[in-house]
């Protein structure tokens, strides 16, 4: 299977070719190959089951694939496990949020950027200041446990505890599920200056409409293979959605 | 003041009873697992000390230092044994068993080692002190000394360092401390590890000040440990110090009025009230309370 066309101009930082990941003898990917470039935003849509989370755990090494490969920044990263990915800086973001609901704000950062702390101390703890400065929020409530946030709070907590990692890609896991819709629009607008800032992010979504707003290129995600491809400005969002989820 | 004089000697003896507690509570905490064999692994490090100082002989440093790294080698073999296999939902009955049965392995060895009913455990020569007509026994006050030394360890290892805050977040989450780089396999050893060490203090305070052991102190540490964690809450470190030493107060007090075939009796009859009055234990309410609240959100 060829690669897809993607736009000409930045380069790739990754690409996935034939990628097959299973859950026993179910394939929850199946044979998916996509390529998110630098600087951009790269979107995967899909319903339900489609593979997204599948996909994301592939990428962040949780997941083994049994076949495919992964190459990130010049280097394989399939089946590395979960440490050697995030050094290799591709940092993710999980769905649900994930904070450690029972540390404080600043714990949970400094966790995230647990791999560079021995050798790094001045480092982190400048990180954490802009993180303080970027999420105003989580400097007011630094002392607080993570679980007594709000769900959006928890979202940006999760976002900047990923940033502490100081990867060179964000793979964003559903930011968006379980928050009010004027929640919702503020993760988004971080999401779109982190990538004003340089930042390359695959972001994973249900809410559609949302994320062909910020997406440079989408790939469209059914039943773990790859049904199509394209960018937002080709075509109407409501062509796009149409043809995911109604099959038009 | 008889009263003072009681209330002291059980909170000198307490903080014996609050490291075997920690003990139990740590990899309750970390791993949300209970390790049954963990009074055993006691016993078989502290008679593995008692066997290299009747062949050997060991100064008390040496009995000291043999006891805790043989208690920690033995708690990270059952850690591999009996835990590490077993992860997820599900692992945690079938750890929690495996525990159980090494329990009889650990104790089987152990009797090996220790072949007469007693055997004798050198304690450490200190004199006593009196202080406003209160008598405190030298080697009480070191035992005090040396748990607040090892409790405050662990709580500076928890609370200031790289490798803490790691056992926290993989406590809290595992599958989130994972996907920061946490090696999950790694924390276990570490943790029983840790676990091992501060049994193995609390097993050479208790046996040094007894002068003997005997393989029954697998159980009976096992039930201490259990009953004092239980008094302090599930899962809360400071819970299991206090309830360590709660214990040991009540005790005391309890031989003292009583005479000392009652103190094992007044140990059930106290978990039994707090069973009844308070299920979670002394902190273990506001414990579970947070715990519960933080993991609804998410």
């Amino acid at each position: 299977m060829a690669l897809p066309q993607t736009q000409v101009g930045a380069t790739d930082m990754l690409s996935v070719s034939n990628l097959t990941t299973s859950y026993g003898l179910i394939k929850a990917l199946n044979d998916v190959s996509l390529v998110a470039k630098e600087g951009q935003v790269t979107c995967i849509l899909g319903p339900n089951g489609a593979g997204k989370t599948t996909l994301m755990f592939t990428l962040a090494g949780i997941l083994k694939p049994v076949s495919g490969s992964v190459q990130f920044d010049g280097i394989e990263i399939a089946g590395l496990g979960a440490p050697k990915v995030l050094q290799s800086g591709l940092s993710l973001v999980p769905e649900n949020r994930l904070v450690f609901p029972l540390m404080s704000v600043r714990d949970n950062l400094m966790a995230g950027a647990y791999l560079r702390h021995r050798s790094k101390r001045i480092e982190v703890e400048n990180d954490l200041e802009k993180m303080y400065e970027r999420f105003p929020v989580l400097k007011q409530r630094e002392e607080q446990n993570a679980g007594t946030l709000s769900g959006g709070e928890q979202q940006m907590l999760a976002l900047a505890r990923a940033l502490m990692s100081r990867p060179k890609m964000l793979l964003l896991d559903e930011p968006s599920v379980g928050l009010a819709p004027k929640i919702v629009d503020e993760i988004f607008a971080i999401i779109t200056q982190v990538k004003s800032e340089g930042m390359s992010i695959v972001l994973v979504e249900q809410n559609a409409i949302k994320a062909l707003q910020v997406a440079d290129h989408f790939y469209f995600l059914d039943q773990g293979r790859v049904s199509f491809n394209g960018n937002p400005n080709e075509l109407e969002n409501e062509d796009v959605i149409r043809r995911a989820y109604l099959g038009q | 003041m008889e009263f003072l004089q009681t209330s002291l000697d059980g909170i000198l003896f307490g903080s014996a009873y609050a490291l075997l507690a920690l003990g139990f509570s740590l990899i309750f905490g970390i791993m949300k697992r209970i390790n049954l064999a963990y009074g055993s692994s006691l016993l078989l490090g502290s008679a593995i000390a008692v066997w290299v100082n009747e062949h050997i002989g060991l100064g008390p440093l040496g009995l000291f230092l043999v006891t805790i790294t043989a208690a920690a080698l033995v708690n990270i073999y059952v850690e591999r044994l009996c835990f590490c296999p077993h992860v997820g939902k599900t692992g945690v009955t079938a750890s929690m068993i495996a525990s159980f049965a090494i329990w009889m392995q650990l104790d089987e060895i152990s009797s090996q080692l220790l072949p007469q009913r007693t055997h004798e455990f050198p304690g450490i020569e200190i004199g006593s002190v009196e202080i406003f007509n209160l008598y405190l026994r030298g080697d009480q006050i070191l035992n005090l000394w040396v748990a607040i030394i090892a409790i405050s360890a662990l709580f500076l290892i928890l609370r200031c360092t790289r490798f803490g805050l790691l056992l926290r977040a993989s406590a809290d989450n595992p599958e989130t401390a994972k996907l920061l780089g946490a090696n999950v396999s790694r924390i276990g050893i570490v943790t029983f590890a840790i676990a091992g060490f501060l049994g193995g203090t609390s097993a050479f305070l208790i046996l040094s000040s007894d002068g003997h052991v005997t393989p029954l102190f697998g159980l009976w540490s096992t039930i201490k440990g259990l009953v004092a964690m239980m008094l302090g809450g599930v899962g809360s470190l400071v819970g299991a110090v206090l309830g360590g030493l709660l214990l040991g107060f009540l005790e005391a007090h309890t031989t003292n009025l009583f005479g000392a075939e009652y103190r094992d009796i007044s140990t059930f009859g106290i978990l039994f009230l707090v069973l009844i009055l308070r299920p979670g234990g002394l902190m273990g309410v506001a414990h579970y309370r947070t715990d519960r609240l933080a993991h609804e959100r998410i």
